[in-house]
């Protein structure tokens, strides 16, 4: 099993971000947490909001030499980031691939995880991770209704292969994450309600991811019904009183209280694309450099410079923020493939 | 407050449980509270308790409600019997 107690590089880095954090009134700060790296596009399944456009074979073919992988991870641990994240598309696609990127990224130096929509991840699945040293594997599930989440995931049998997933990784004693995607149209759901207190009983943790209007979704008449409002909001904050398991980036994850709000990660946590272009978050598909041109360091301190992500911000700016979504995230053919460039979408006035 | 009394209320506010949960038997990862984010909670509960700075050896080897004790020694920090 792979604790913390295991990975003391990691626990070093963890303590650091913590005492940041704590001296920070909570706040993240210019702290870099970690990265999301999308290994390759390809996928399974069409889900219907899905930012990566993965459904319809966006540059599924294209993934980041691994040399590329070994150099990233080497960064971002001098950099201090504790977290790492590989996803995709759907990386269970390809495991030979995923095992070849896990040894050049060395997940012992992290709190290393998998994001997966679950679909092939059996038992000696789930036991091969464990061995690699992975930490968490999140799996994505969208509703406690089998047919609802069969339909958003375009697939049958989907919910019932994430559920067992999860049972797997949890036997394997990795940290069970249940990732949901919430917006307007399920936030006050039953079934999201369901889904949370399933969660807490079996003791895994609730990931709430908020909906982005981008990908699949970029268009300006999807907003009213996938940005969350403020009822919707206030229906978050609920659950995550009421259940202490669940977490959303932007949350303090370390406030005892469930009520600190860490603010905005972007450029907290970059988001890496097969190409090695560099994107200031998942949602956000604003480009401040690429891996291939830059070194991590560079790119993140140009990345801070812009003040929208280096000055606190209690929104979530791709999933809440209604005016840098319109302003910033509505271009036509935006995509994590053609992001718009920092240079090209801010102004002397936007830097600080 | 005695040590060990601060020591067990660092232990209850960190993970919100009950003192009849405290004893030989609690270990890192054996309730759900004592997950990764719950040690570094915890440690900075003692360090803030004892006004003290562990190190991070110390760190990794609190493993136990018992080893933590143990360790504590380390920075003059006596439990009574
Ligand atoms: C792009 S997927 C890749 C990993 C894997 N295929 C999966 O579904 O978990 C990464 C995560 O983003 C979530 N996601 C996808 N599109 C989203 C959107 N438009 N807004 C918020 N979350 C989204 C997914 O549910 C998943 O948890
Ligand atoms: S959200 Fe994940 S499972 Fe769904 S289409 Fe996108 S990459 Fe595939």
């Amino acid at each position: 099993m792979s604790s913390l107690l295991d990975k003391p590089q990691l626990l070093q880095k963890l303590k650091s971000f913590h005492d940041y954090v704590r001296k920070n009134n909570g706040e993240i700060g210019t702290k870099q947490r970690g990265i999301d790296l999308n290994l390759n596009n390809a996928c399974n399944l069409t889900c219907d909001y899905c930012f990566t456009n993965s459904p319809i074979g966006d540059h599924a073919k294209d993934t980041l030499p691994l040399d590329m992988v070994r150099s990233v991870a080497d960064q971002a641990d001098e950099l201090g980031m504790f977290e790492f994240d590989l996803q995709g598309g759907e990386l269970l696609l390809r495991p030979d691939y995923l095992f070849d990127a896990l040894e050049a990224i060395r997940p012992e130096r992290f709190y290393f995880y998998l994001t997966t929509n679950g679909y092939f991840l059996d038992e000696a699945m789930a036991k091969r991770l464990a061995e690699a040293k992975v930490s968490r594997v999140s799996v994505s599930i969208d509703s406690f209704d089998e047919g609802t989440h069969d339909k958003i995931r375009g697939r049958k049998e989907s919910w019932r292969r994430a559920m067992d997933a999860l049972k797997h990784v949890q036997n394997q004693g990795m940290d069970p994450y249940l990732n949901i995607t919430v917006g307007h149209y399920n936030a006050f759901s039953e079934d999201i309600e369901m889904l949370c207190q399933y969660s807490d009983d079996q003791d895994y943790t609730t990931l709430l991811n908020v909906a982005v209007p981008s990908g699949m979704w970029l268009k300006l008449d999807k907003m009213a019904e996938v940005i969350v409002d403020e009822k919707d909001k206030a229906r978050l904050i609920a659950l995550r009183k009421k259940h202490k398991n669940i977490l959303r980036n932007i949350w303090n994850p370390f406030d005892k209280n469930y009520e600190q709000v860490l603010g905005c990660n972007t450029v907290n946590r970059l988001y890496i694309t097969p190409l090695g272009d560099v994107l200031v978050c998942p949602y956000v598909h604003v480009k401040i450099g690429n891996v291939f041109e830059q070194s991590l360091k560079e790119i993140s301190e140009y990345g801070f410079k812009i003040k929208h992500f280096k000055e606190h911000s209690p929104l979530c700016l791709a999933g809440e923020n209604k005016e840098f979504i319109t302003k910033y995230m509505s271009s036509e053919g935006q995509s994590i493939f053609n992001p718009s460039r920092a240079q090209d979408i801010f102004t002397a006035e936007d830097f600080v | 407050m005695s040590n060990k009394e601060k020591y067990n209320k660092a232990f209850m506010e960190s993970f919100s449980i009950e003192e009849t949960i405290l004893g030989e038997s609690l270990e890192y990862n054996t309730i759900p509270e004592w997950d990764s984010i719950g040690h570094m909670g915890l440690i900075a509960e003692l360090e803030d308790a004892f006004e003290i700075s562990m190190e991070m050896d110390d760190i990794i080897d609190f493993s136990s409600y018992k080893k933590g004790m143990e360790l504590l020694a380390k920075y003059e920090i006596a439990f009574e019997a």
